[in-house]
């Protein structure tokens, strides 16, 4: 009998701590960024190879990538550009079977040609391409000049990469003199 | 007791031992196999090593070797290969590459990857054995983000009992040849300015000299040497003058062009030892192709420099193209030759063959122009140039803007534009091989033409590390390749071997036998005199750097990296739909008969 009582015990014990593990690994779930997963698409899709990891892209050595920073696309025309691509264009497109068995802009890949984009490196589920979406509406869509806080954001803390945004004040006018202060 | 007191016994001798390790260390005596600027210095009486970048000071990647030649050279067998490591990306770039230069001295060979790990590899016994790896952890983000064209790096210098390298994120490493510990390392370039280093460092007397990248973000470029003996930098020459010194009457604009006018210094230079000249090329104006951006000549741009060894001053300077609107930068490598002239006469030249298509033959003791002709098969921006300056025949010393060709130039009113060669150039960084025997000089070339699309730049949109480029490439028309060899007593076209891709590598040049490779996977050699194919082996993955050859154990080998990276499959693969197939990889191989 006493020992029929003490494994309920224990085990309420155990239940009881699971719960809490539990419950704490869930409210510091919560307390993280819900974009997160589409950072990780962000930077798995190489999306910052053409856009950088500001998302303002620009001329260059590639062409040019749209800023995404002064984009006007809503959450639907950003998927559908990720899905697709940009016919005519260097943006690829992510979708499994895009212009075959899913028609883009209502073209196959006869209609769209020469226009015919290239394929991206990686395809995407529905899934990581609104979560890519809801990344760059949080983060990048209509933000100012990069920041500090969003370069280590991205990258962490472990590179120089973000160094040159540290003194960078929106007052602006003092440059530094890479003096440690 | 017994076994104790032997344990003392061989403490102590190992204890001893170890102190007079030290004292070694300490007293740092010459060994035999140190690299000492005397042995760089007479180089050619080491034919079975390869100690400098180009072979040698005069840059001719010539060897005088000929176990392997043009009646044997179809036995040319794999004797070995080794993975390397460094394919993973950084930055905006997804892999890494191998454009390296293997070096090699007395049967150890060094060679790095993309980002700069260094790697002894003991040759002997027909086998290659890995001895140490040096990572200096190349910080990926940091200098992968302003890296225009690549995770790059072209291979080491040796040095004492030193190995001598760079890392792209801007750091000149010092490693003992023995253990591969890092000795000491100085930071030489600035990431935070869009400075990266991807050249292998020149040793000159007991100096490293170091060139720059960063055109492509607004640098102002630079050559910079450090003594190795005190780790401290000796002098550092911009290639862009400050102003109110000479030259700077060439940026002609009001908004400080100069302080972000490019100019960078990433390929190795040579070095002529009876005038203590070093004689390096420099890069693009940025940005590249907004010119009206940047009025003036935009000195020293696009030029070849000669530069004190000692001091860095410069001596001459010859330019190609003037206020270059194309991105036909003259960062390649000058070839030393010295070529019968009148009257029994010996001229001193420098041959460069510029990414503006045309090869040129330089004094090399004064900069004087001497000849010049199209080594690509096509060239749309100039009809020619100017027999008695080697300038573009267009070009018009009163004119703040030049327009050259102006149909097919790119500028603020012919924004879109399709240019010959291409803005990769007829030659880009892979270097020419010139066989002083045959007086051949054999040139590596890119067959191309490419559309600019200009974009007009303000001093606001000049960002540290964001490109400043005024537009973009793209690549609406294929591009193909050769070796071509020019006679250089006449001046003249002597060969052509064409391939169906460009040629991404570079040249070795042996008695009778041109060596290259392909970046669709193909190592290739080619008879000097017909440039007929004799050999030719599927390496499988793309070629994207020089081949080069050693003796060891008096037997000769041909050595190459193999590895496509650099800027061809992310900027220019449109041009060559075929290499998408060509994967990331990162091998050595190693032939011999």
């Amino acid at each position: 009998m006493k020992r029929d009582n003490k494994t309920p015990l224990g085990a309420t014990i155990a239940f009881a701590v699971i719960a809490f593990t539990v419950m704490t690994a869930g409210a510091f779930a919560q307390s993280a960024d819900p974009t997160d997963v589409g950072k990780a698409v962000f930077k798995r899709a190489n999306c910052f190879g053409c856009h950088k990891w500001h998302g303002n892209g620009g001329g260059g050595y590639g062409g040019d990538a749209l800023s995404l920073r002064k984009t006007e696309l809503t959450k639907d025309q950003i998927v559908e550009t990720v899905e697709c691509g940009r016919p005519g264009t260097g943006m690829p497109f992510f979708m499994r079977g895009a212009y075959d068995t899913t028609k883009c802009y209502d073209m196959d890949r006869k209609q769209v040609g020469a226009q015919m984009p290239q394929e991206a490196n990686v395809f995407l589920r529905h899934e990581d391409v609104e979560a890519v979406a809801d990344y760059v509406l949080t983060h990048i869509k209509g933000k100012g000049e990069p920041t500090h806080a969003e370069c280590t954001d991205f990258f962490g803390n472990t590179s120089h990469v973000c160094d040159i945004y540290k003194d960078a004040q929106p007052s602006g006018g003092q440059t530094s003199t890479g003096q440690p202060k | 007791m017994k076994t104790f007191a032997r344990r003392r016994l061989s403490l102590q001798v190992a204890m001893f031992a170890s102190v007079a390790a030290a004292a070694l260390i300490a007293s740092a005596p010459a060994r035999a196999d140190d690299v000492t600027p005397e042995r760089l210095l007479n180089s050619a009486k080491e034919p079975g090593n390869w100690l400098l970048h180009h072979q040698n000071y005069s840059a001719t990647r010539f060897s005088t070797l000929s176990e392997i030649n043009k009646d044997n050279v179809k036995n040319l067998k794999v004797a070995w290969t080794m993975q390397l490591g460094g394919v993973e990306g950084g930055g905006i770039w997804t892999h890494g590459g191998l454009e390296g230069t293997p070096i090699v001295d007395n049967g150890f060979m060094y060679v790095t990857d993309g980002w700069g790990s260094v790697y002894k590899i003991d040759a002997h016994g027909g086998k290659g054995v890995l001895l140490w790896k040096m990572d200096p952890k190349t910080d990926h983000d940091w200098a992968g983000a302003v890296a225009c064209c690549g995770v790059d790096n072209r291979g080491v210098a040796l040095w004492g009992n030193l190995v001598i390298s760079h890392t792209l994120d801007g750091r000149l490493i010092a490693t003992n040849k023995d253990t591969g510990q890092v000795a000491w390392q100085r930071q030489v370039a600035d990431p935070n300015k869009g400075e990266v280093i991807t050249g292998a460092p020149l040793i000159v007397k007991n100096m490293a000299i170091t060139g720059v990248a960063g055109a492509e973000y607004g640098i102002r470029g630079w050559i910079a040497a450090t003594d190795l003996n005190t780790q401290k930098e000796v002098w550092r020459t911009y290639t862009i003058p400050g102003k109110g010194e000479p030259g700077s009457d060439t940026w002609k604009d009001s908004q400080n062009a100069a302080a972000s006018g490019g100019g960078s210094t990433w390929v190795t230079g040579s070095y002529d030892p009876a005038t203590n000249t070093l004689i390096w090329g420099v890069g693009n104006p940025g940005p590249d192709w907004d010119n009206a951006y940047r009025p003036g000549d935009n000195l020293y741009t696009d030029s070849s420099l000669a530069l004190d060894a000692d001091t860095g001053k410069i001596k001459w300077h010859y330019q190609h193209t003037p206020n270059d609107p194309y991105d036909y930068d003259s960062v390649a490598e000058n070839v030393l030759a010295d070529v019968p002239g009148a009257n029994g006469s010996t001229t001193k030249i420098a041959l460069e063959a510029d990414r503006n298509g045309f090869a040129y033959a330089i004094d090399r003791t004064n900069g004087k122009f001497l000849w010049g002709l199209p080594f690509v098969k096509k060239v749309t921006w100039t009809k020619g140039l100017d027999p008695e300056t080697g300038k573009p025949a267009e070009y018009d010393p009163n004119k703040q803007v030049q327009t050259y060709n102006a149909s097919v130039t790119p500028s603020r009113t012919n924004k879109v534009t399709d240019i010959c060669p291409g803005n990769m150039g007829g030659k880009n960084w892979p270097p020419t091989a010139y066989n002083p025997q045959l007086k051949l000089w054999y040139i590596p070339v890119i067959e191309s033409c490419n559309r600019i699309t200009v974009e007009e730049m303000t001093k606001d949109k000049l960002k540290p590390r964001e490109f400043w480029t005024g537009g973009g490439p793209s690549q609406p028309v294929k591009i193909t390749g050769s070796i071509t060899a020019i006679d250089v007593t006449t001046g003249k076209i002597a060969g052509k071997f064409e391939t169906p891709f460009p040629n991404l590598g570079g040249i070795l040049a042996t008695p009778d036998l041109v060596f290259s490779g392909q970046p669709s996977g193909e190592v290739q050699a080619v008879d000097a005199k017909t440039m007929q194919k004799l050999w030719e082996f599927n390496t499988g993955g793309g070629v994207n750097a020089p081949p080069m050859t050693f003796s060891v154990d008096g037997k000769q080998y041909i050595a190459i990296l193999v590895g496509l990276g650099g800027a061809w499959d992310k900027w220019f693969i449109d041009a060559t739909p075929e290499l998408k197939r060509m994967q990331p990889g990162s091998m050595l191989y190693v032939f011999a008969l």
